[in-house]
């Protein structure tokens, strides 16, 4: 590890964390982002690159990065894996044709050694639309019962209307503060 | 007789001590003698010399005080400033003034990290005879309490991919003339040829 890598994990406050946001293209991860930093939310186009947003939670600064989803970008994904805390993983229940890939690729991300040490949350986005999923059906699609590897935990939500983003991320802070600011 | 070859053999005894003693002392001095790296390098080693009995671990801090005054000296000086300029003036066409960044900013922040610690331990070895990267890790660990200051949150700027997009957009700004800048001044200067000096250069043809 080169000086200034070693410097910034020592200087890390305290009280920040890394959380990545990825899933499938069109799950909704840049207007969660931006819905959570309470920007507007009417015109959001795919992403092609990433976002990164810094904001104050619980006396917590979350430094959140939303990277594209669309298939070609998925290989570029691990560039941004380094000292992340929490894994967001952002699902669109309403689009039951991709569920099986949606599995398949957050089980890979859950084998990288990168990412061994980070929180799962899945969010279950778009239950707003009628079509949608429950939060159970995407947790059976996803087997999430077999993830033994991570704390996970799958919350109902819609990024349009806002509802339960706050309850999600306050359990993802929880559970990532009870691990790593009460071993020291 | 055999009294003075006692005496002169005591002499050289304490000639052959004092040499010891002095290729002692010199060693002991010389060791973290880094002169060639700043005032408040030589100021440190200086005070080796009167805590002569001070323990090893003080002497360890004492070195690791002189190694950052040295990456202090380092990043402040214009070569490496220079070095950050080749850098943007070789990658700024790439970043765009928009929120969303482009995937490709990322090799480029990490080649510019890598170029950063890269120059800066080369810079360390020239300066500090048996400088060794690896040592002054571990005793940055060590140090970890202690590791505050402008020193510290300037290093640790380079680390922040904000704070490197937002480089990378002013120098853009700047090479794109939206900010305004010297030259403007100097153009304004000119309308003074419009006037007399051209007529000269006629009438002296």
């Amino acid at each position: 590890m080169g000086l200034l890598t070693i410097l910034k994990k020592m200087k890390q406050k305290e009280r920040e964390m890394r959380l990545l946001m990825l899933g499938l293209d069109n799950a909704g991860k840049t207007t969660i982002l931006k819905k959570f930093n309470g920007e507007d939310v009417s015109t959001i186009s795919p992403t092609l690159g990433f976002n990164i947003k810094t904001l104050e939670h619980k006396g917590f600064k979350l430094n959140i990065w939303d990277v594209g989803g669309q298939k070609s970008l998925r290989s570029y994904w691990r560039n941004y894996f380094e000292s992340t805390d929490g894994l967001v993983w952002v699902v669109d229940s309403a689009d039951r044709l991709r569920l099986e890939d949606c599995r398949q690729e957050l089980s890979a991300l859950l084998l990288e050694e990168r990412l061994a040490g980070a929180t799962l949350l899945v969010f279950a986005n778009k239950q707003d639309l009628p079509g949608a999923l429950s939060k159970e059906a995407i947790r059976e699609a996803l087997a999430l019962d077999n993830i033994k590897s991570h704390h996970w935990c799958i919350i109902g939500c819609s990024a349009v209307t806002g509802e339960n983003l706050l309850a999600g991320v306050d359990w993802l802070l929880d559970d990532i503060a009870a691990r790593i600011f009460t071993a020291d | 007789m055999g009294r003075k070859g006692a005496q002169s053999s005591f002499v050289a005894s304490v000639t052959a001590l004092r040499t010891v003693v002095s290729c002692l002392t010199d060693m002991d001095i010389r060791e973290p003698d880094i002169r060639s790296c700043g005032d408040n390098m030589v100021n440190v080693f200086d005070t080796d010399e009167e805590h002569f009995a001070v323990s090893s671990s003080s002497a360890a801090d004492t070195a690791f005080d002189g190694v950052i005054g040295c990456i202090e000296d380092i990043i402040m000086e214009d070569d490496f400033q220079q070095l950050q300029q080749i850098f943007m003036e070789k990658h700024y066409r790439e970043f765009d003034d928009s929120d969303e960044n482009k995937l490709s900013y990322t090799p480029i922040f990490n080649e510019y990290i890598d170029l950063l610690e890269k120059y800066l331990e080369q810079q360390l070895m020239e300066r500090i005879p048996g400088f060794n990267m690896d040592t002054f890790k571990e005793l940055l660990m060590q140090h970890k309490e202690e590791v505050s200051g402008d020193i510290f949150d300037m290093l640790l700027t380079f680390t922040d991919f904000m704070a490197f997009k937002e480089m990378f957009l002013q120098y853009r700004a700047e090479k794109e003339g939206q900010c305004p800048d010297l030259s403007q001044g100097l153009v304004v200067t000119s309308l003074n040829l419009g006037g007399s000096k051209h007529a000269d250069f006629n009438e002296s043809q």
